[in-house]
């Protein structure tokens, strides 16, 4: 179908004046890909998916959200009715509402998958170090944006959630108060905060548009790894992107719409996970709710940032723990890129996946004392990982790889 | 072109470069700016209240530039909880930081960190990352179960990341907050009617 719009005089003339031709070659028809990509490679494209779901529901809830932290005569405030309104008399606006805020954790699973797979298979090994560290900027600034729009339904999470991060860069010496007055803008989280937060939650998903593009125009250059991490050869390993992949990346999306479309419509708060609770409570600045964790996916970072006694201690970890994610590239020295080929490090990398996902329990829970020994071991172990990389190559007796995939 | 020639034109491209940049940095001034509070976020700037609203033995969570504050009635036997345990404080006389301590300090009422020590007024925001700690006044563990250490003077415990503080808001040592819950200027203008801020 491609070939012969091509062909017709409509996209000639477009062609003289873009150049469309040799775009769609080099990029679809013509773009190598690895013949041997699993499943894991899926999630790319999900990603870009659920990036273009946010943008468009969060467009069409914004006609309708207000973000001002003003009293209602109900007693509640502008904020808060505005999202019950969306819920309640809005013409579809409990499912707009719903695809948005399931949209964002179904956006960290995807995206949390797509690192581990990169994690896995060594895709960010030269000459992929660029593209890895563009992905990094991505998952802050996507953090970022989860953050901000956390804050806009104005509920007790919203507002609690937000007063302890902010408090965090309070932590930071010399620029640290100034920081939390810039973040605030007044002395504690209020009207004004809510205010901004909206402007910079617009903000963020646009500039990840603009980072996504430079991210796909970086892997264009060094295409993808593949499950075995060998370099390939252009014709005998490779096939082209289209009609393959995007056969196999609408497969994917189909899969994905399955799981995405039954949480949206039978279970859109996912037991407290994905809509906390407590967030049905409109914000008292005066009460703190009895447990305050923060949304699943950002709770790793958060039992790292507990485990430390010491308040600028914990702040920095975890900085640090997203800071190193940058250095990655260079702290592992090993040739070889797959864990498929690295018996050492691929049981590195899956007790990595593991502490993760205790570390997010840990944050998700309310603080006992064992729980703090056990996020303490694992936020060790977590840095551990990192800082073992380059001397593993020193030990490891990598596998025989193949010839040619 | 000559030698010369070159030499002074890269200067001038420094020179041109330079200010316009320097121009460009000082242009983020008036954007920061704008996000600071707002000058009338900083004229709401004191709260009157009248102590003698808060019964005995009661706790009040009350306003003050869009933050908690704290008012607590203390009875004699609260009083009497201030003392005994000052190995256990990270900053028994308050004098880490100047947010923690007043003009009004004197050797008397320092324990108490109160004008008048039945009425303890205080910020209400931990010092760890400002969740406001729940009121845990009776010693020991009868009321409060493991929430609270064996040897709980009374006093406050955080219920984010478990930070503990005693009946006088100085914090006890493994707390993750780093200092005593911050006292905020106020005076008394007349028996029971305080001015914060
Ligand atoms: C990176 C993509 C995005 C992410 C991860 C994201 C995340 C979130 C989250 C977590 C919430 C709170 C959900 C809730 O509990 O109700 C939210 C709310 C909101 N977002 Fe986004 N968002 C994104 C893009 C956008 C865009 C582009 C807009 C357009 C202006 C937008 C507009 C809104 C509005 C108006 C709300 C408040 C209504 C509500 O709470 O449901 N979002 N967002
Ligand atoms: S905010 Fe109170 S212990 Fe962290």
């Amino acid at each position: 179908m491609l070939e012969k719009m091509m062909k017709s005089k409509l996209f000639g003339w477009i062609d003289e004046r873009t150049g469309a031709e040799a775009i769609i070659k080099s990029q679809l028809t013509e773009y190598e890909v690895p013949k041997n990509l699993n499943y894991m490679w899926n999630f790319g494209s999900l990603a870009l998916l659920v990036l273009v779901l946010q943008i468009l529901t969060g467009i069409f809830l914004a006609m309708y959200y207000k973000p001002s932290a003003a009293l209602t005569y109900g007693g509640y405030t502008v904020a808060f009715d505005s999202v019950e309104r969306i819920m309640r008399d809005v013409n579809f606006g409990w499912l707009i509402r719903y695809m948005h805020a399931v949209g964002a954790s179904a956006f960290f699973v995807v995206v949390y998958m797509h690192i581990g797979r990169g994690l896995y298979y060594g895709s960010y090994k030269g000459p992929r170090e660029l593209l890895w560290i563009i992905g990094v900027v991505i998952l802050l600034i996507m953090q970022g944006a989860a953050f901000f729009g956390y804050l806009l339904p104005w509920g007790q999470m919203s507002f609690w959630g937000a007063t302890v991060i902010t408090n965090l860069f309070g932590a930071l010496p010399v620029i640290g108060e100034f920081l939390q007055e810039v973040l605030r803008g007044g002395f504690a989280v209020g009207d004004p905060t809510l205010n901004r937060f909206f402007s910079l939650h617009y903000l963020f998903p646009l500039l990840l548009v603009a980072i996504v593009g430079g991210h796909v125009h970086a892997l264009h250059v060094v295409h993808s790894n593949n499950p075995t991490g060998l370099d390939v050869h252009a014709g005998k390993s490779t096939i082209p992107f289209h009609p393959y992949y995007t056969i196999k990346d609408a497969f994917g999306v189909g899969v994905f719409l399955l799981f995405y479309c039954y949480v949206v419509f039978f279970n859109p708060q996912m037991g407290g996970y994905f809509i906390e609770v407590d967030n049905y409570v409109p914000a008292n600045n005066l009460q703190t709710p009895p447990h305050i964790a923060p949304v699943w996916y950002l709770t790793p970072w958060y039992t790292i940032l507990r485990s430390f006694e010491s308040k600028l201690i914990g702040v920095l970890a975890m900085g640090a723990s997203l800071g190193i994610l940058f250095l990655l590239p260079f702290l592992d020295r090993s040739k070889v890129r797959s864990a498929r080929y690295r018996p050492v490090y691929r049981q590195m990398v899956y007790l990595f996946f593991v502490t993760v996902i205790i570390l997010g329990y840990c944050g998700h829970s309310a603080p006992t004392p064992t729980l703090k020994l056990i996020g303490q071991i694992s936020t060790a172990y977590y840095f551990a990982f990192f800082l073992l990389l380059p001397f593993v190559p020193m030990f490891e007796k990598t596998k025989p790889l193949p010839e040619e995939i | 072109m000559s030698e010369t020639d070159q030499t002074r034109r890269n200067f001038l491209f420094a020179a041109a470069g330079g200010m316009g940049g320097i121009a460009a940095a000082a242009t983020v001034v008036p954007f920061i700016g704008s996000m600071l509070p707002a000058a009338d976020t900083l004229a709401a700037a004191t709260t009157e209240f009248d102590v003698a609203t808060v019964e005995a033995g009661q706790l009040v969570v009350i306003q003050w530039q869009g933050k908690p504050v704290f008012v607590v009635h203390r009875t004699p036997e609260l009083l009497k909880q201030v003392d005994g345990h000052d190995a256990m404080l990270k900053d028994p006389n308050s004098e880490a930081i100047e947010a923690v301590s007043a003009e009004w300090i004197t050797p008397e009422n320092r324990k108490y960190r109160a004008i008048k020590p039945e009425y303890l007024i205080t910020v209400a925001s931990c010092t760890h990352l400002g969740c406001i700690p729940l009121f845990k006044p009776s010693p020991g563990r009868a009321e409060w179960g493991d929430s609270v250490p064996e040897d709980w003077p009374g006093g406050w415990h955080c219920p984010c990341h478990g930070s503990l503080y005693d009946v006088s808001a100085r914090v006890i040592n493994g707390s993750p907050a780093p200092h005593n819950l911050h006292l905020m200027p106020y005076k008394y203008l007349s028996e029971t009617r305080v001015v914060i801020g």
